[in-house]
C-alpha cells in the first residue's frame, strides 16, 4: 500500500503526509504538482511516480541528504 | 448518502477483526461543513462532513481498539490549518501519519492499511530497507500528493 506510511511505521524519524491534490490547490501549486503521485521530501526535493520499495527508499534518502547538506 | 456501503463496512470489520492487535488513535481535524459549497480558502469545509462519517465508520469497525477524537479547528486552538486532516498514531505517541483532505477511493485503502500496520507494528518492509532507514539521523518529512482515483 502506501510506502510513505510504511516507512513511517518502521522509522520514528519519518513522518508521512498524504495530500489530496485537488482539495488543496494552493499546496499543489506551491510544490509544483502536475502529476500524481508526487513525493516531496522535506518540502524541497521531489520525484513523481509510484516506485518499487528499494527505489522509493533510495530516492527519499537521497533527497533527505540533499536537504540536510543544503 | 452513506460513505461506505454495508458490504464495505462488513469487509473492513472482518479485516480489522483479523489484523488489529494493538490500540490506535485517530484524530480528525475538522471545521463545520458547508455541504458542497465551494468557499474561499479558510472558510467552511466542503469535505469535513464526509470525512467525519468515514472515520466514524472506521472507529465503529473496531471500537475496542480504535479511539477517535474530533477537533473543530474553529473552536479549539491547534497548529493544523488544512481541514479535514486525519492523523493516526499509537495512543500517547505523536502522530507521524496523516491525510490532508477527504481520503476517498484509493486513499481509503491506504487508511485501512495504515490502521492495520500501526496497530500490529508490521511495516512489511525488507531487511535492506530497514538497514537503509537505520542510517537516518535527522527527521524526514515525506509528502505524497495523490488523487482519489
Amino acid at each position: 500500500m502506501s510506502l510513505a506510511n510504511r516507512v513511517s511505521v518502521a522509522s520514528p524519524l519519518i513522518s508521512a503526509r498524504t495530500v489530496e491534490a485537488n482539495e488543496f490547490p494552493e499546496l499543489s501549486a506551491r510544490f509544483g504538482v502536475q502529476g500524481v503521485p508526487r513525493i516531496v521530501v522535506n518540502e524541497r526535493g521531489a520525484f513523481v511516480g509510484a516506485l518499487p520499495e528499494p527505489q522509493f527508499v533510495d530516492a527519499v534518502l537521497q533527497l533527505a541528504v540533499v536537504k540536510s547538506e543544503a | 448518502m452513506a460513505i461506505l456501503t454495508d458490504q464495505v463496512k462488513r469487509q473492513v470489520h472482518a479485516r480489522f477483526a483479523e489484523q488489529l492487535s494493538g490500540p490506535v488513535q485517530l484524530t480528525l481535524y475538522t471545521r463545520p461543513g458547508t455541504g458542497r459549497l465551494i468557499l474561499p480558502t479558510g472558510l467552511g469545509c466542503r469535505t469535513c462532513d464526509d470525512a467525519r462519517q468515514l472515520v466514524d465508520d472506521l472507529q465503529e469497525a473496531a471500537p475496542d481498539l480504535i479511539s477517535l477524537e474530533v477537533i473543530d479547528v474553529s473552536v479549539q486552538e491547534t497548529d493544523v490549518r488544512e481541514v479535514p486532516t486525519l492523523t493516526l498514531a499509537c495512543p500517547g505517541e505523536s502522530p507521524r501519519i496523516r491525510w490532508l483532505g477527504f481520503p476517498a477511493g484509493y486513499e481509503f485503502a491506504t487508511v485501512v492499511d495504515a490502521v492495520e500496520r500501526v496497530s500490529s507494528g508490521d511495516h512489511g518492509l525488507s531487511a535492506a530497507t530497514l538497514e537503509a532507514l537505520g542510517t537516518l539521523t535527522e527527521p524526514v518529512d515525506v509528502m505524497v500528493f495523490a488523487t482519489p482515483t
